[in-house]
């Protein structure tokens, strides 16, 4: 045993994605192909940290209107009242039920920010070749991998309440702008998370002083 | 499972140039993002409409991002604060009015806290009562733009952009009359009072009325408008007269207008024209614009009972009115004498005569000097035929006066001098004078009856009545005494008389005895003596008949004694 474990990348093996052939890379400076399928092979997912920054740079801009705008207008007897998903924690905050402020506010408001923030965390250690805890990282990436699926609590909800809410004249409720970019940002930051190659945090671990196993 | 000596097997990989220098596509997607994003944001900045500030005294039921502000019942903006001025009296309240409702705040746009409001002239705001209070926005006439406003107490009354005329009315005092009390036009609520102020000069008040717009043209130069407020109860020398507008204008109060049918002018009056305020029907009606001649009237009695605006009439019909009434000295012989000063309305007195010509009438308008006031010799003719003023008793009851004009053929001669301004007519002593000796005079009399004596004599006659009762009695007493006991012996003379009788005709049965027989002669007797015993009888019954307690209190009489 070398102190490197084998790896493809340095080793130069890829494997191709579709057909599953392994093959060996030749030339860096030119673009590989699969010499069964002709896909074009990478060692690591294609552009990973261009477009994970592009779609986390997105998703943040999305972020600002998703929550200024109105995710909600409400109409009742007495008038029409637009809300924000803050105007709704705060809502359920006052009408006493904490608890559900709480889940809206961690799920709608703290987690995309928390994503957004992990993910930028990520690039940032990989783009400076970071070797530190790489583990967590990888933990870190699987969380934010996970919770994505979860994050589309606040449309659920909305798209449920415009269906079923619809008692005209006396009440009736509508979407509005805000529900849209909240949305792209949960899209968005699932893609991010999605074209995001965990493999590129080992990338920079050429040695393994800090591995003891 | 892939063995180490495979390694050699692994197949290369083709190779191709790489097609260009990347710079991912994946890049449109936040550029998308930013461009979308900063779209709205310079929609929201473009759409972004004023922001102004109200004043309110106070700001009940404003809160901030709440309070709505409405314009015929429109949402046009939000109060986005509610704070107070700097010298804590006043509510600043800052609303942000949409964009395209901007052209709304001009400088005479006024705002209002609209609540419910219920007062006698209606019921306003019951909206609000659900969907809690709002700013009511009205708009003004002025392109002026303004941003600062100070809010007004209650709503406008009328909306500026409602069709129609104001005017201002001119009254001594403002009554029951308050903001939104109706006017009306034939008893039609056509209007409201939008306002109200003292006068500078602090003597009248000053009321804006607003007429809407069908019926503003009912307000000619020549319209009256007076009070209509509460009921109008008046008592004078016509009688007593009450009159009223709607149930609400009773309550409330109201003003009511009307152009007088014998008005020359029927031209509309202008905008914000003045007009004066009259108390009553009557006063707006009775006063006019025409020309009145005034007369000085020096009366010798008490002028009790007349009062100003008791009417004149000529020969019972209405041409004037009392003006004035004061006491006038006349320095010579110095006396102090009630007057009247008397307004002769010409055009009355021409509207009643029924031989002249409307040309003529016209003519007698249009050219008042020749009216009777200034036709000298006109009136010294009616003077001459006996032409007099007299104080006349209007209402017996109330002993309200009023002056008439009449003829009094036999009334001294008396030049008028026309150089005292007013002139003075000559005037007859009232009847009411007369009428006052007479009940005097009346009065003398019957105080001088001696009611004393009469009394005294009455007095005696009931005791000599008195006396005659008692002896009456007596009398009473001694036919009971005297009269039984004789009908008593009557009617025995009258049984044996009867034996008598029956003896003689048995005897008359037996013997049958002619009429010249001597038992003829002793039927004869017999026959005297039952009459004579029929009549002390009868004399009994009939006795008996009108006195039937005779029987009984002579009896108790006797027993008394």
């Amino acid at each position: 045993m070398t102190a490197r474990e084998p790896m493809a990348m340095p080793s130069g093996f890829s494997l191709c994605k579709y057909c599953g052939l392994l093959s060996k890379i030749t030339s860096t400076h030119e673009t590989s192909y699969c010499p069964r399928c002709s896909h074009k092979l990478a060692f690591r997912r294609h552009e990973s940290i261009q477009r994970t920054w592009a779609l986390i740079i997105a998703a943040a801009i999305c972020y600002i209107p998703a929550n200024i705008l109105p995710v909600m207008t409400s109409v009742t007897l007495v008038g029409a009242e637009e809300d924000t998903i803050i105007d709704g924690v705060i809502l359920l905050y006052l009408t006493g039920s904490w608890h559900l402020a709480l889940i809206v506010l961690i799920a709608s408001v703290m987690i995309p920010m928390a994503k957004l923030f992990a993910l930028a965390y990520l690039l940032i250690t990989v783009q400076r070749r970071s070797i530190k805890s790489n583990r967590e990282r990888v933990k870190l990436y699987r969380l934010v991998e996970f919770i994505g699926r979860w994050s589309m609590l606040d449309v659920f909800v909305i798209s449920f309440v415009v269906a079923l809410v619809q008692i005209k004249p006396l009440m009736a409720a509508e979407p509005r702008a805000g529900i849209v970019f909240f949305a792209a940002v949960v899209v968005l930051t699932i893609f991010a998370a999605q074209s995001f190659d965990p493999r590129l945090i080992w990338d920079s671990d050429d040695s393994m002083e800090n591995r003891n196993d | 499972m892939i063995e180490n000596n495979d390694i050699s097997n692994i197949p290369e990989a083709t190779t191709a140039p790489h097609k260009r220098a990347r710079f991912s596509v994946i890049w449109i997607i936040p550029i998308i993002a930013a461009l979308v994003g900063i779209g709205i944001a310079v929609q929201r900045f473009l759409n972004e409409g004023p922001t102004i500030t109200i004043t309110f005294k106070v700001a009940e039921g404003i809160e901030a991002g709440k309070t709505f502000v409405k314009y015929k019942d429109v949402n046009i903006g939000q109060v986005t604060k509610v704070s107070l001025s700097e010298d804590y009296s006043q509510v600043v309240v800052t609303a942000k009015i949409a964009k395209n409702a901007k052209n709304l705040l001009v400088k005479d746009a006024k705002f209002w806290i609209m609540q419910p409001r219920i007062s006698l002239s209606g019921v306003s705001g019951i909206g609000t009562l659900l969907s809690g209070n709002y700013i009511g926005l009205e708009v003004g006439k002025s392109t002026e733009k303004q941003r600062i406003f100070t809010g007004l107490d209650t709503p406008p009354i009328v909306a500026n952009t409602e069709p129609g005329r104001q005017f201002l009315l001119k009254a001594d005092n403002l009554g029951s009359l308050g903001f939104g009390s109706p006017l009306y036009y034939r008893q039609l609520s056509v209007g409201q009072v939008i306002g109200y102020d003292l006068a500078k000069d602090g003597k009248s008040v000053d009321i804006k009325v607003f007429v809407n717009a069908p019926y503003d043209k009912y307000v000619t130069t020549d319209t009256r408008f007076w009070q209509a407020s509460g009921i109008d109860v008046s008592m004078g020398a016509n009688g007593i007269v009450i009159r009223t507008q709607s149930l609400a204008s009773v309550l409330a109060g109201g003003i009511a207008f009307e152009t007088p049918p014998y008005s020359p002018s029927v031209k509309p009056a202008a905008d914000n024209a003045v007009f004066t305020l009259f108390d009553n029907q009557d006063a707006a009606t009775a006063k006019r614009d025409m020309k009145d001649d005034p007369f000085m009237l020096v009366f010798d009695e008490s002028i009790r009972g007349l009062t100003v605006g008791a009417p004149l009439t000529y020969l019972g019909i209405e041409v004037g009115e009392v003006k004035k009434i004061g006491l006038h000295y006349d320095p010579v012989a110095f006396t102090f004498k009630p007057y009247a000063l008397v307004s002769y309305y010409e055009e009355r007195f021409s509207s009643q005569l029924d031989n002249i010509d409307v040309a003529v009438r016209d003519y007698i308008r249009n050219h008042p000097k020749n009216n009777w006031g200034n036709d000298h010799q006109g009136t010294q003719k009616l003077i001459d035929k006996g032409l007099r003023a007299q104080l006349r008793l209007g209402n017996i009851v109330t002993g309200q006066l009023y002056i008439a004009l009449d003829y009094f053929p036999r009334a001294p001669k008396v030049k008028i001098d026309w150089k005292k301004t007013p002139p003075r007519l000559p005037v007859m002593p009232s009847g009411l004078a007369e009428f006052q000796l007479k009940i005097t005079n009346i009065l003398h009399k019957i105080d001088k009856i001696p009611f004393d004596e009469i009394g005294k004599d009455t007095k005696k006659a009931i005791v000599t009545l008195d006396e005659t009762l008692k002896e009456a009695k007596k009398v009473l007493g001694r036919i009971d005494a005297e009269i039984v006991p004789e009908a008593k012996t009557a009617i025995e003379s009258l049984k044996r008389a009867i034996a008598a009788a029956e003896r003689v005709l048995v005897n008359t049965d037996k013997t049958m005895i002619g009429p010249d027989a001597p038992v003829t002669q002793e039927l004869r007797e017999a026959l005297q003596e039952i009459t004579r015993a029929a009549r002390a009888l009868k004399v009994f019954t009939e006795y008996m008949d009108s006195h039937p307690e005779a029987l009984i209190t002579g009896k108790t009489q006797e027993k008394g004694k």
